[in-house]
Formats: structure tokens, C-alpha cells, sequence
């Protein structure tokens, strides 16, 4: 009878659970359809509101980038793309897709001045110049996305750091660590020379000169021989920040 | 914004706007990579027609005008090396906008045309039919130093520039020369 009684237990237990389990799966799946439910109203209501702010979207970086981190929160992305639904209600993927091709024209116009290195700054400034006529306030996250679309290009678009400048590099060979470390020595001032390297790194003269001939070759550091003897080298893509940015003519 | 350096260097250049690059040093030394001198070759080009059109200047002494702007930027101590420079006025002849004077393959000195002889040239035609000048003989004095031309662009051009230009007129049809005693007293006639 014991026997009898436990299994007839352990059988009412296990029916027990297998019900509760039903019915938490079914509460569950409830509890989810409910969220797809909140989900989808929270995207009608996102894109009624985009819809409904559309000129503020376009006209105002701080509220675009503020409806930016919402949309990607809940996994909707309605102005990076240009191919999503939302972007083609909206027409904001254009944004960054003609403020791709701006940069662009940037960065290849001035290439030759400063070897395709260029303050993310004065991109910006440029870029806002650029566009006087639409008025669209362009801010650096605007720039990140647009730089990010530009990647299938290859062009080796791509925004990198020295120290705490941000840069825009438009050339697709890297920068080996060497030239990344001589660069910062220029940081502040723009320029360096050959003992500022060896003092700070202690480097060997082959290392030091065959990074800077390097630079040399594709443009982003200039010579300035006034002194024969010492020469300084100077970062074009700095200097020109230093100096508020419309360095050439071009662009 | 700010601008670290002045763009005013002296009183003739007072209201001359150097372009950013001027207070860039390495753009006083000739760089060493072909494609980055290229850009720099093109902006010393930009700047020097743009400089001497403001100052409407025609001739330059190269020696001489290294030690002065645009060639010298004495608030950061820089200037070009009369060798580069006459890099650059070559780059300058093969446009078309400076042609050497002086002694043959010395390239001491030249003619800077900020604006080409031939629009010199259509604009002192257009002047004289604009005045009924046609088919009145001028001196050469009288059209680049004359009461009838002040207040015209080409009144104060030199006289090799001027002769330049009145040659391509004849060799247009459009006007005749007539020798004088001296330059100035070159005449010439203009016809339709």
C-alpha cells in the first residue's frame, strides 16, 4: 500500500507539475505576446513620433542623437539605414548617406596637404561650412555614423585617436604603432623633431629616421628646414586645427 | 575661432588676407615628396598671383623678393629659398601667368601676368570701342597713364605686359602698332 501510495503521489506530483508547467509556459507565452504587443505600439508610437518630428530630427543633432539611443533600444534603427522602413518614411538615411559623400569629397579635396590625416573637429567645421545652405548642424556622432556607412567602400575611412585628439584618417594603409607614437609627441604643438623622439622613446636613429621618411612619403608630416642642422617636422592635420581650421584652399 | 597668426605683415600689405598656410613653417621649405610639393607648388602659385594682383605688381626681382612678403613671413622667421622660388615661377611661365625677363636662362627676374595678356588684351579693346576710340591713334603712354583711362584696370600696367597685349591684338586684326621714338611713344591704332 505504501508502495501503491507513493507512486500514486509521485504520479499526482508529476501531474502537478506538468500542469503548472503548462501552465507557466502559457502564462509565459502570454506574458511575451503581451510584450510584442507593448513592443510594436511602442514602434507605431516611435514612428508617429519620428514622423511627427521629422524636421526637428533633421534640423537638431542633440535631439537626433536622443531619438537615435531610444530607437536603438529597443532594436529599431530608423536613421542609420538607409533601407529600413523607417528611413524611407522619414528620407533621414539620406542624411548620412550625402553627409558620407561630403566627407568624402573632404578628405580626398585636402589629401594632398595633409596625407589624408584631418582633425575631427575641423571635418566638422568644414562639413558645416559645407552645408551652410541646408543648416543642418552636423555633431561628431552624426560624423561616426556617417564614417561608418562609408566602410563597404573600403576606403579605409576610419576615425583614430593620438592622445586625446580624435582624428579622421581617409587613406586605407594603416599607420604602423611607430608613426602613431611619433605623432602624439605633436599633440600640443603640432611638430617634433629628432631629438624630442630620442628623448622620449630612445629610439635608435634607423627606427627614427625610417619612420619619419615614411610620414614624409605619404604626406601627413611636412619638413621644415630653416634650421639645416635640426629640423622640425610638423603635423599639417594638427597645425591646421590649431589655427581654426581653413587650412588650403580647398574643400 | 581663433587666428594665432596676424595676417597683416606691413603697411603695403595691409589689407592683403594671407591664407592660412602662410603661418604654416614647412610651407617656407620645399618638401621633399613630389605630391605633397605639388600642393604646395599650387598654393605658393594661388598666393603669389593673389598678392601681386592686390597689389597690382608686375615685375618681380627674385633675389629681392625673398626678403620680403609673400615670400618672407617675418613673424615666424620663415622665407623661401630663391632656388624654390624660381621653381615656382617656372610652374608659373608654363601656365601662362609669368613669362622671364632679363638676361637669357638667368630666370633673375619676371613678368607676372595676374591677369592673362590676352584678357588685357580684350579688355583695352573693349575699352577703346566702348569710347569711340576705334581708328584714333593712341600712344602706349597714353593708355596706360592717361586722364581717358584712370579708374580702368589696365591703367598703370607696365609696359612689356601692355605690349604683350597689344600684339595679340594685332596678331588679331584688331589693332596696328606704329613705332615711335621710344616705347612711349609707340603708337597704336584699334580697329572692330
Amino acid at each position: 500500500m505504501r508502495r501503491a501510495v507513493g507512486i500514486g503521489g509521485l504520479r499526482r506530483k508529476e501531474a502537478e507539475r506538468q500542469a503548472l508547467s503548462r501552465k507557466g509556459n502559457e502564462l509565459a507565452q502570454r506574458e511575451i505576446e503581451k510584450l510584442q504587443e507593448q513592443i510594436s505600439l511602442m514602434k507605431d508610437n516611435l514612428e508617429d513620433f519620428v514622423r511627427e518630428h521629422q524636421k526637428d530630427i533633421r534640423n537638431n543633432p542633440v535631439f537626433r542623437v536622443q531619438v537615435q539611443r531610444m530607437c536603438q533600444l529597443i532594436g529599431v534603427d530608423p536613421l542609420a539605414s538607409r533601407k529600413g522602413y523607417m528611413a524611407e518614411l522619414l528620407g533621414v538615411g539620406d542624411f548620412y548617406c550625402e553627409l558620407g559623400i561630403q566627407i568624402i569629397d573632404i578628405c580626398v579635396a585636402t589629401r594632398s596637404m595633409n596625407g589624408g590625416l584631418m582633425d575631427l573637429d575641423e571635418l566638422r567645421q568644414r562639413l558645416i561650412r559645407k552645408r551652410l545652405k541646408g543648416s543642418e548642424p552636423v555633431v561628431e556622432d552624426d560624423i561616426r555614423r556617417a564614417i561608418n556607412q562609408l566602410k563597404p567602400l573600403r576606403g579605409g575611412y576610419r576615425i583614430v585617436t593620438f592622445g586625446k585628439r580624435k582624428m579622421v584618417q581617409s587613406v586605407a594603409r594603416e599607420m604602423n604603432p611607430d608613426q602613431s607614437t611619433m605623432l602624439t609627441l605633436a599633440e600640443y604643438t603640432s611638430k617634433f623633431n629628432i631629438e624630442d623622439v630620442r628623448v622620449a622613446f630612445g629610439w635608435d636613429e634607423d627606427r627614427i629616421h625610417s619612420c619619419i621618411d615614411d610620414m614624409l612619403r605619404s604626406g601627413i608630416i611636412w619638413i621644415d628646414s630653416h634650421n639645416d642642422a635640426h629640423p622640425e617636422y610638423w603635423v599639417p592635420a594638427f597645425f591646421s586645427q590649431l589655427s581654426g581650421g581653413s587650412f588650403g584652399n580647398r574643400g | 575661432m581663433t587666428s594665432p597668426v596676424s595676417a597683416v605683415v606691413d603697411a603695403s600689405t595691409a589689407s592683403f588676407q594671407f591664407p592660412e598656410i602662410y603661418s604654416f613653417p614647412p610651407f617656407f621649405t620645399r618638401q621633399p615628396n613630389e605630391a605633397t610639393w605639388k600642393e604646395q607648388r599650387r598654393q605658393w602659385c594661388d598666393l603669389i598671383l593673389a598678392y601681386y594682383r592686390h597689389n597690382r605688381l608686375f615685375s618681380m626681382s627674385l633675389a629681392e623678393a625673398v626678403t620680403e612678403p609673400p615670400f618672407a613671413n617675418r613673424q615666424i622667421h620663415r622665407a623661401l629659398r630663391v632656388d624654390v622660388l624660381r621653381e615656382i615661377v617656372d610652374e608659373l611661365v608654363k601656365q601662362g601667368h609669368a613669362s622671364w625677363t632679363g638676361a637669357r636662362n638667368s630666370k633673375d627676374s619676371c613678368l607676372l601676368f595676374w591677369r592673362k595678356p590676352e584678357v588685357w588684351a580684350s579688355m583695352i579693346h573693349q575699352w577703346a570701342n566702348d569710347r569711340g576710340m576705334l581708328n584714333t591713334v593712341l600712344t602706349l603712354f597714353e593708355l596706360a597713364s592717361g586722364d581717358d583711362t584712370i579708374g580702368q584696370e589696365f591703367h598703370g600696367l607696365d609696359s612689356t605686359t601692355l605690349r604683350k597685349a597689344l600684339d595679340i591684338l594685332q596678331s588679331q586684326g584688331k589693332a596696328q602698332l606704329f613705332v615711335g621714338t621710344s616705347d612711349e611713344d609707340l603708337g597704336v591704332k584699334f580697329f572692330t
